[in-house]
């Protein structure tokens, strides 16, 4: 009965995570999530910002996703945050730029 | 007191720190330190030799990633698969994209806060961020790495804000299915039990 526990699941989905009536932050979860990768980056308008923050700190719903998208980006930044340049090729840069007549002192 | 002269002064405050972040773009277009080394070193030369076309006090950054961007897709002889690839992109709709987070609603039930992305090594987001398509790589590394703003990609990538957006969002949606991928495989999140069609492939 395939189609009983698809009704059932759906069900269930609908009591965790009913869709506020009177969204926080004045915008609905939709529009919220639209503009989540635009303020997660810093991207968003004050006045939209806030309105987009205000819901997904407070949506039971969105929440988690904010959660979500949050570590993916901790996880991305910090694989790859301590690589730095080897002394080797520091030291390769500096010698071109010097036959080139860039002069350090 | 230096007696450098203003253009080498110049170059050293602004061009010369962000040696680090040349690199680690470099590591990843060019994908081995060898080559990401040449790369480099290869971006300030150029940069150097043609530092009387930088505006000083604006982002050397962004003006250094575009050299090399440029420098490679010049050696890689990309520029015509790059130019099919942004017809491909452009009309996607980045709103959508930002909805249609598929790994979240496959885990929302086992893991909905994505604890699991702690798990995964860096060795393995590393890879699989080399392994994207280039112009989603380019991306991803501009914005979640080095973290320049839309517009300062759009001018690194010479491509519209829009494109930018589609390509980024794009971009992580796929990092994010191939580390999901890896994290099944690797146990560190089980598998999804019972799929059902609503649940594949869903918007928020």
């Amino acid at each position: 009965m395939k189609w009983m526990e698809e009704l059932r699941r759906l069900l269930r989905r609908a009591q965790e995570d009913p869709a506020p009536a009177d969204p926080p932050g004045g915008i609905s979860c939709q529009a919220a999530v639209e503009h989540l990768f635009e303020w997660l980056d810093g991207e968003l308008e004050p006045e939209m910002g806030e309105q987009v923050a205000g819901h997904l700190e407070a949506c039971a719903r969105c929440y988690p996703l904010l959660t979500f998208e949050r570590a993916f980006r901790q996880a991305v930044t910090e694989a790859t945050g301590d690589e730095e340049a080897p002394d080797e090729l520091k030291e390769r840069i500096m010698a071109s730029l010097e036959s080139e007549g860039y002069r350090d002192s | 007191m230096s007696h450098l002269p203003d253009r080498d002064r110049a170059f050293r405050e602004e061009a010369l720190p962000q040696m680090d972040a040349v690199y680690r773009f470099a590591l990843r277009l060019a994908g081995s330190q060898d080559r990401a080394q040449d790369l480099a070193q290869e971006t300030f030369l150029h940069a150097f030799r043609n530092w009387d076309k930088y505006t000083p006090g604006t982002q050397a950054k962004s003006w250094l990633f575009t050299i090399c961007r440029n420098l490679f897709l010049r050696r890689e002889q990309r520029s015509k698969r790059h130019q099919e690839i942004v017809s491909e992109v452009a009309d996607v709709d980045p709103r959508q994209l930002s909805r249609e987070a598929t790994v979240f609603m496959a885990v929302r039930d086992r893991d909905p806060e994505g604890a699991f992305w702690k798990e995964v090594v860096d060795e393995e987001v590393l890879r699989a961020i080399d392994e994207l398509p280039g112009e989603f790589k380019d991306a991803v590394v501009l914005s979640d790495i080095e973290d320049l703003s839309y517009q300062e990609m759009a001018e690194v990538l010479e491509i519209p804000v829009g494109t930018v957006k589609s390509r980024l969002f794009r971009g992580r949606r796929i990092l994010q299915e191939r580390l999901h991928e890896y994290a099944v495989e690797e146990g560190i999140i089980p598998p999804e039990v019972q799929p059902t069609e609503s649940d594949a492939g869903g918007s928020i």
